[in-house]
This record gives C-alpha cells, structure tokens and sequence, in this order.
C-alpha cells in the first residue's frame, strides 16, 4: 500500500516548513528511517525520514519550496513499476511576496499595548549572509573543537556575527540529536539468565561508562541512573566496581527493559542513553547536544557501547 | 594598620620618607620650596630638607630638566616635578633623547635614576594647553618607565619603588584626584613597577583602567551589576612595563575587553593594550575589544563640551552591555 509524505509539524506555532534539500531523489529506493529530505522551520533545520520501505514516487515540492502542514510532498510506493514522475512545478516563493504578507498582517492588538522593549537590536546586513559567516574568534574556535559547522547556523537563521551563547541557544532550540542501534541480545541475555547476582542496569552503566572511557580517554567517569519514576542514584566509574566519588556524570542512563517505552529524551541538556529491549534486540538510544558532543564522538561512543552489550567480554579488556 | 590621607598626602610622605633614607634624593622644579607647587603636594618639604635638596627653578623647563638628568648620571636621585604634564613637549629632549638613551649608549656605565613627576586629566577647566594626558608620548619610548597611580595608595608605593629605581620613571598623578582620600598603610610598603591590580573580579566582562579612568570602571560595574552583568576591573598601575599576564588572564577568563584610558584614543594607550589583547588572546575573544580614550580634539574650555571628551561610568557600562548581550559596538 502506498504511504504518503506529507509536510510534518516539527514546531507548535509552525504552520509552514520550507524543502531545503532533497536526500532521496524521485524513484530512489528508501528503507525506514532513511532521511529523505531537510525542512527548514523558523527554529531549525531538522531531517524528515522515511516512515516505510519502498520507492520515493510522485514527488511534488522542489527545493526552496514553502510548503503548508500536513501538504502531501511524496508518496513512498511498494514497487519500482509504481514509481510515478515527479511533478515540482512550483515556483520559489518571491521575497517581495513574503514582505506584502508581512506588511499586510493585521496587528496583534495585544503586542500593540505593549511594545517590546528591543533598544539593541543585532545588526545583520543582509549582505553579510553570504560568502565567510560571522563568528567571534573564541566562537569560530568553539565551533571547531565541537565540529560545529557555522554555514549551518546561518540557514537556522542565528544572527551574525555568532556569539559562543548562539552554540549553545541554536542547538538547544533545535532539541537533541538521536542516534539509535540495536544489538543482537544472545549473550546479555543468556548472561543475565545464569546469573543470580547480575544487576542489568548496573552492568548497563558500566557498559556505558567504559565506552566514555574508551572513546574520550578519560581517568574518572561517573554515571546517573535515573528510572522514569524519577528516581535518580550518580555512580562513580560503574566499570571499575563504583570506585572513588561521583562527580558531574558525564550521561544519564535510562534502563527501559521490562517496559514498553522505547525511548525518552528528557528537556535540556547533557547526553542520555536509553536501553530498551524488544524483539530485535537490545535497542540504544543516545540523545545529545551536537554543540556539547560533537558527531563523530557521539557515533564512537554508541559503537562502543553496542560492542559491549552485545559481547559483554569486551567490558574485561 | 591603615588611615585614610589624600593622594597629595601619599605623595608627600613618599617622597619626604625617600629623602630621609636616601641623602641623595633631591627635589627640583617650579615653585617646589616657597609655593609647594600650585596644588600644594609638596607643603613642609623645604622646611625639613633646606633649599639645598629642595631646589625653586626659574620658569624653564628645559633647563631645570637637563640640570636633573646631569645630576643623576653623577649620582643624584632627583625629584623633577613638572607642573603640568602639557610642558611634557618642553622637556622632550632631555627626557627622550638624553635620559631614556643614556645608560644604554654608554654601554652601561652611567644610570639616570630620575623621577619625573608629572600629571594628566581634563575637566579642571584649565583649557586645552593645561588639561591634556600626555603619557603615550613617553610610554612610546624606550628607556623610559611610566607609572599610573590611579589612588593615594597607589600614588605612594609607585612613588617609592621609582625612586628607588635606577632607570628613569615618569609618573603621571590625576591633578583631580590630589584631594582624593584612600586607606593607606601606616607602615612602609612599596608597589614593584610591572604588577597590575585585579580591583574587582567579574565573569563576564574586563574593565582595564589606567589612572582616575580606574575610578570611572569601579563605577560603570557597579552599574552593571545592578543589570546582573558581572565586570571585572583591572588597573594596569603601570604602562611601562606593563604587566601583560594580568590582563591576558582576565581577559581569557571574562572573554570580552573595554580598555579606558584618559588619553587621546588614536594611536594611543586603548590602542596598545587592545592590540595585545587581540594579538595574544584571540582565540579567547567573544567581542571586539573597545577602546575608550579622550576624544580626538584639543580639550574644550567649555565645561559642557569638555565633559563630553572623557570616558564616563555610564559609556562604559553602555559598551559592556553591547557587548555582553552579543551586540556590535561598531557595525560588522
């Protein structure tokens, strides 16, 4: 059955989200979960996959386009033979066009009574939006060390010249980053199985905090295990027997074995890592901060984990 | 154990305290005995020290200059009080050419251990040949020290420790701040030539000071504060040798700088401790660094307009809150 690809509402006040890139062209095969192209909202530009398998068909909105909530933008189809010609006719949206909506839209009576205080106002040439992004030095260096790219700060539209603060505001607004995997959970399992003592969430942390320690080289690593009771307990290097004091944890883990969530990505920031078992396996869901945690690290770190969950020897060595 | 004294007080037992350790020390300049200078820094000196070590010049700076710096290659310490650092122009040769090159052209042998007391500051209503802040003049020489006493108490440790210095030293006192009162220790102290005060610590923004403009830093944080932005304000104490770790480290710490100086702000004093910032601690900079010096214009006679020359605590806290809150001072 065909599956439609329609505009997503990726932010509460959103009524619109503009086509910044096609990832899949029309009549490309798609697996779940592929990101098939990049939405640019006023907060953030944001990836939308796939929700099932097949052929990326009849795809009717072209880059650049401003496109309505919930339009249909593609059909993803079961068959190569039913792929259909796309059809992206549609012209760019003028910014003339998008001023006279601006300078037509009836006042909000209420921002009127009170007018925001704004005296410093950020000045941004609209010159200035193309060729070097305008960063402080400490910001450009900032950026560097996190992997940070700054080109994509401007398409989330952060006024320049960027400030280290921006790092931080654009990536919170725009929410975590997610990286999942899942594991093949034949030996964990038959693990906890035999043993009487063996503390899931327990050998959970220590997984964790030895693949901190592995990808960051780093001498003290403690780790918060939190339930979504709200119970919260901080275990300090969890892979060496709990020894020394905790300190800062460097993530969260949440053991959601033995329920049905998948997944829970809690408001702020910090990294948080959620182990959830279904019949696939032993699912991993990392959520971070890419201005914290840069990419590369971040994928490092779940490789690391996932080779410990799925051959817990790895953990001795 | 402190007392509060005025900063022409601090001045004038640091150097009465000099003259009795050291029979070297003399005194030297316009109207330094019978006057006590015209504001009153040096009263009672000619009493204890007799007109011999307390020497009244004609008016002629030049030449009271050049007896001073003979006198220090011949083992004097002198004393040379110039009565407004605008005749600085007067003594340029002697002070430039003569002292600051002597020990090094003679391979070491001879010294010019002299004190070139002088002063700087506008807003005294004493027009523009009287009320100009001449130190990048001198602080561009090399051979020279240069001193900015921005307190009575900085005014008599800087005061001690370059009198007992074998180079040269010119020290500029704020003639606004001779009646400015200061806890001062009781006991002897000096404060070395090269160390920079933190006079209040601060997270998110460094106020660098020099002289009275200190005072007008201390101020616009307290502003700042009450707007929840926390300066830290720095006084170099000395422009030569200045003492680079200092300010480096807060400015690495707060990653934002305003440096505030009385003198003219083109090719001046902002601009040289702003180059070493952007030089030396780029890479920890949020903002521009923003200097603030007088305005590029002779100083007004006009109480109105000469008010608008200087550095104000509400200017400063003005460009600290631009910059803290991520808005450019100058357009990018």
């Amino acid at each position: 059955m065909p599956h439609e690809v329609r505009m997503p509402q990726l932010g509460m006040v959103q009524d619109s989200g503009v086509i910044v890139a096609w990832l899949k062209r029309n009549g490309d095969p798609v697996t779940a979960g592929d990101p098939i192209f990049e939405v640019e909202t006023d907060k953030a530009t944001m990836e939308v996959a796939a929700a099932t398998d097949g052929y990326l068909s009849g795809v009717k909105a072209a880059e650049g386009d401003d496109v309505p909530v919930g339009d249909l933008i593609a059909m993803i189809v079961e068959a190569e033979g039913d792929v259909e010609t796309a059809s992206t006719g549609a012209p760019l949206a003028e910014p003339e066009d998008v001023a006279v909506v601006e300078a037509t839209r009836r006042p909000d009576p209420e921002s009127e009574k009170q007018p925001p205080p704004a005296p410093l106002e950020r000045a941004m040439p609209k010159s200035v939006a193309s060729g070097r992004v305008l960063a402080s030095p400490k910001a450009r260096r900032i950026a560097t060390e996190r992997g940070i790219d700054l080109h994509q700060l401007r398409t989330q539209g952060v006024a320049e010249p960027i400030h280290v603060a921006d790092l931080d505001a654009a990536f919170a607004v725009g929410g975590n980053s997610l990286l999942s995997a899942v594991v093949d959970p034949t030996v964990f399992d038959e693990i906890l199985d035999r043993s009487r003592t063996a503390d899931r969430t327990k050998l959970l942390a220590a997984f964790a905090a030895g693949a901190w320690r592995a990808t960051f080289d780093v001498s003290s690593v403690s780790v918060a295990i939190k339930d979504l009771d709200g119970r919260r307990e901080i275990v300090a290097n969890p892979d060496q027997g709990g020894a020394g004091d905790p300190e800062d944890p460097v993530l969260t883990l949440f053991d959601l074995c033995g329920t049905r969530i998948n997944g829970y990505v809690p408001m702020g920031g910090g990294v948080t890592l959620c182990v959830a078992r279904s019949a696939a396996g032993y699912g991993l869901l990392l959520a971070f901060a890419e201005s914290r945690l840069a990419l590369s690290g971040a994928v490092a770190l779940v490789e690391e984990i996932a080779a410990r969950v799925e051959n817990p020897l790895l953990q001795l060595l | 154990m402190t007392r509060d004294i005025t900063l022409s007080q601090a001045v004038n037992e640091a150097i009465a305290e000099e003259m009795r350790r050291d029979e070297t020390v003399i005194l030297i300049g316009e109207d330094v005995a019978e006057a006590g200078t015209p504001f009153k820094v040096l009263s009672g000196l000619v009493e204890e020290f007799g007109t011999d070590r307390v020497i009244d010049t004609p008016i002629a700076e030049p030449g009271f200059m050049g007896i001073a710096v003979g006198a220090a290659m011949t083992g004097l310490r002198p004393i040379v009080d110039l009565m407004f650092g605008d005749f600085l122009y007067l003594v340029m040769d002697q002070l430039c050419n003569q002292a600051a090159k002597t020990h090094y052209m003679s391979g070491g042998k001879l010294n010019v251990p002299l004190v070139l007391r002088t002063n700087l500051g506008a807003t005294r209503r004493s027009a523009a040949q009287h009320s100009q802040s001449l130190h990048a003049l001198v602080a561009h020489i090399p051979g020279l020290k240069v001193a900015m006493p921005s307190s009575a108490y900085e005014a008599k440790g800087l005061l001690k420790a370059a009198i007992r210095d074998d180079n040269p030293v010119v020290i500029f006192e704020d003639k606004l701040m001779y009646q400015d009162k200061a806890p001062v220790p009781e006991e002897e102290y000096l404060l070395p030539l090269g160390e920079a005060a933190i006079l209040r610590e601060g997270p998110e923004v460094t106020l660098i000071g020099t002289s009275s403009m200190r005072q007008v830093c201390e101020k616009a944080a307290e502003i700042l504060e009450a707007d929840g932005i926390g300066a830290e304000v720095v006084d170099p104490r000395t422009l030569v040798p200045l003492d680079e770790g200092t300010i480096l480290g807060s400015v690495r710490k707060t990653s934002r700088a305003i440096v505030v100086d009385e003198g003219h702000q083109n090719f001046g004093v902002t601009a040289e401790i702003a180059a070493r910032i952007s030089e030396k601690a780029f890479y920890y900079l949020d903002a521009p660094v923003i200097r603030m010096g007088a305005m590029d214009v002779p100083v007004p006679f006009s109480p109105a307009l000469e008010d608008l020359t200087v550095p104000t605590p509400e200017g400063v806290a003005a460009n600290a809150r631009a910059l803290v809150r991520g808005v450019p001072v100058h357009a990018p």
